[in-house]
């Protein structure tokens, strides 16, 4: 997947200007910046919520190029400001995110990912509106990788989580990078140490 | 083109002299109505026909900005909308004083009374919509959503209800059998009317059109 | 995509009876509107020949506005929850639409079957040909969830205020309830099919049309 000289305004304020780059299997590619910079916002051009204002976004697809409407079935995304259906139990959510894309999905398949991303069986089926920030984080990365996608934009991973959480994302990480290609948006210095190509943003 | 602008809209303002002078001196007093009042034809039909042609603007505008996001035809959609709601709200007002001439009251639910004052509502809606969203881009998309939506459902309010209902509205224009059955004299100011009001819409559009567009280039350049 | 958008109205189906917001505004408003009307009026205060006009026209009252009070939801709640995003990007537009536009026919729907048989017996509202209102409201069921759906949608990414919704929804659904009111009549007086074709068949032509233009018109306000 490749991003040409994106740039971005919101009314008078231009937050982007002329970022490229590249994400292909093997490397992980860190966002950094200071707060405000654009990180967010350029992995929300990036995965297609929204519209650069200038450059060009681009999905491959073994040679020929994916449409808009399409990214996403290759796409998994962690975001802060995204959130799980709280009235639903991490397996509800799991199981709809997996039939949304129109693929096949066992419960025992969904539980056993839950409890290797640290979420204790009698949890699943519990409404994720009783869950803690740090377990509600961990079905967001779930929600990411449950369907294999190609392409992973994480916007700050391991945040609400402890230091076995983020050991747990950096072990996922680990074990994704080669098949997956990895964006990271971060101001963690610890997330920052995992990637292997780095665009800062200037604030 | 430029060159010419300031003639055409000198002419425009003569026309409407012209126009208003006939529709009381020239045109003969109709028949079959009280007193005067069938004279309020001539500006109440083109103040209606304006507001429909108002509303066709900003729907091509508005599909042309769904395609191309381009804020250029927003401007259009939203100049012509503004229009389209003076212009029915004027329509609305000529056709309550007539109504109450005519037969007393000012609101008789006659589905054409009721069309305009749903188009009325549509522009209404349209400006609360276009004023619930701060960001420009976003705002041009609803409001075009919404007025292809609302484009769609008003031809079952001028054409299918009507047939469901009867009408008050004079049948004098145009009746079952399709005939313009208007005296010739009363025809002429009509239509004139009709091409004056156009134009004045037209001019009215352009005007606004420019100076929104150069507010735009203004606060482009300012961004930076 | 049959399946995803079953997925989604599945998930609409699980969240509504497990909160059951929606579902207790709507029929909260229809019960408290329709109480109290009764109450004032009950079965024997309108006079015989006015009974048809006005009985239909309230029922109908009732029933939109009590949609307008919770059919928005399908669409607000996901952006004030902040699942919307995650919505978007795991799932196809049409899907989306799909789900929840059927999730609001069934929601109307259940509306309707509680509130329309209170209805008849509240205010003694005799009906001669029960097939032909049902075949009405499941007709009407259609359009009026297919207008509210695109509405909501629109006003979603807007403010997504209650009010905005009321506003935007009026206007087009105006021509909708009056062949709705005009059927119910028609449907109350006679059980001959032929009595409410013609408004059965406008309400059909307008859920197409509202339908179509939704498949365009959805993902282009659902993803910005």
């Amino acid at each position: 997947m490749t991003f040409e000289e994106i740039g971005k305004r919101f009314g008078n304020r231009s937050v982007l200007a002329g970022v490229s780059g590249q994400l292909r299997p093997g490397v992980v590619l860190v966002v950094t910046g200071p707060n405000g910079a654009g990180k967010s916002t350029l992995l929300n051009i990036l995965s297609g919520l929204i519209p650069p204002s200038r450059g060009v976004v681009s999905y491959q697809d073994g040679g020929s190029e994916l449409p808009r409407e399409r990214w996403f079935s290759v796409l998994g995304v962690v975001a802060p400001d995204m959130a799980m259906y709280e009235e639903l139990s991490a397996l509800e959510n799991l199981r709809l995110f997996t039939r949304l894309r129109g693929l096949p999905s066992s419960d025992a398949s969904l539980a056993s990912l839950l409890s290797e991303l640290g979420l204790a069986p009698r949890e699943h089926h519990r409404p994720v509106a009783m869950y803690s920030s740090g377990m509600k984080q961990r079905v967001k990365l779930a929600q990411a990788i449950v369907h294999a996608p190609p392409v992973l934009l994480l916007d700050e991973p391991s945040s609400n989580l402890d230091a076995a959480g983020h050991e747990l994302v950096a072990a996922l990480l680990a074990r994704q990078r080669a098949s997956t290609a990895i964006a990271v948006a971060t101001n963690d210095p610890r997330e920052i140490a995992w990637g292997d190509e780095e665009i800062e943003l200037a604030g | 083109m430029t060159r010419w602008k300031p003639v055409l809209v000198w002419l425009l303002g003569v026309w409407m002299v012209v126009v208003c002078w006939a529709a009381f001196f020239y045109a003969p007093t109709a028949q079959g109505f009280k007193g005067e009042s069938a004279r309020i034809v001539f500006f109440h039909v083109p103040q209606a026909w304006v507001a429909v042609v108002a509303f066709c603007v900003n729907l091509v505008a508005s599909i042309r900005y769904l395609r191309g996001r381009d804020p250029v035809d927003d401007i259009r959609a939203a100049a012509a909308a503004a229009l389209g709601l003076l212009f029915s709200v004027l329509a609305t007002i000529s056709g309550s004083i007539f109504a109450k001439i005519m037969w007393g009251s000012f609101w008789n639910w006659d589905p054409r009374e009721v069309s305009i004052a749903i188009l009325l509502l549509v522009y209404a809606a349209y400006f609360a919509l276009r004023q619930a969203v701060p960001d420009e881009e976003r705002r041009g998309t609803l409001s075009a959503a919404y007025a292809v939506l609302a484009f769609v459902t008003m031809p079952f309010l001028v054409f299918v209800v009507p047939r469901i209902y009867w009408s008050l509205h004079p049948d004098t224009l145009i009746n079952t059998s399709g005939r313009i059955d208007m005296e010739s004299r009363m025809l002429q100011v009509l239509l004139g009317s009709v091409a004056g009001f156009t134009g004045l819409f037209a001019w009215l559009y352009s005007l606004s059109v420019r100076l929104a567009r150069a507010d735009l280039r203004r606060r482009q350049q300012e961004g930076g | 995509m049959l399946a995803e958008a079953l997925a989604v109205l599945a998930k609409e189906l699980r969240s509504e009876l497990r909160s059951r917001v929606a579902l207790n505004a709507i029929l909260l408003f229809a019960l408290t509107t329709l109480v109290a009307v009764a109450y004032q009026i009950g079965p024997y205060r309108i006079h015989e020949e006015d009974r048809p006009h006005l009985l239909a026209a309230l029922l109908w009252i009732i029933l939109f506005f009590a949609a307008t009070s919770g059919l928005a939801r399908v669409f607000v709640k996901e952006e004030d929850a902040h699942t919307a995003k995650t919505l978007r990007l795991a799932a196809r537009a049409g899907a989306v639409f799909a789900g929840k536009f059927a999730f609001n026919v069934v929601l109307l729907g259940t509306l309707e079957i509680v509130v329309v048989p209170l209805f008849c017996v509240l205010l003694g509202y005799r009906v001669a040909g029960p097939s032909n209102l049902v075949l009405l409201l499941a007709a009407g069921t259609v359009a009026l969830a297919a207008v509210a759906t695109m509405v909501a949608a629109i006003i979603s990414r807007a403010s997504g205020s209650g009010t905005l919704f009321a506003v935007l929804t009026v206007p087009l659904a105006l021509p909708l309830l009056v062949m709705l009111i005009q059927g119910t009549r028609a449907a109350a007086g006679s059980a001959e099919l032929a009595a409410v074709l013609p408004a059965l068949r406008g309400i059909v032509s307008l859920a197409g049309v509202t339908l179509v233009s939704s498949v365009f018109l959805f993902p282009v306000v659902w993803h910005d």
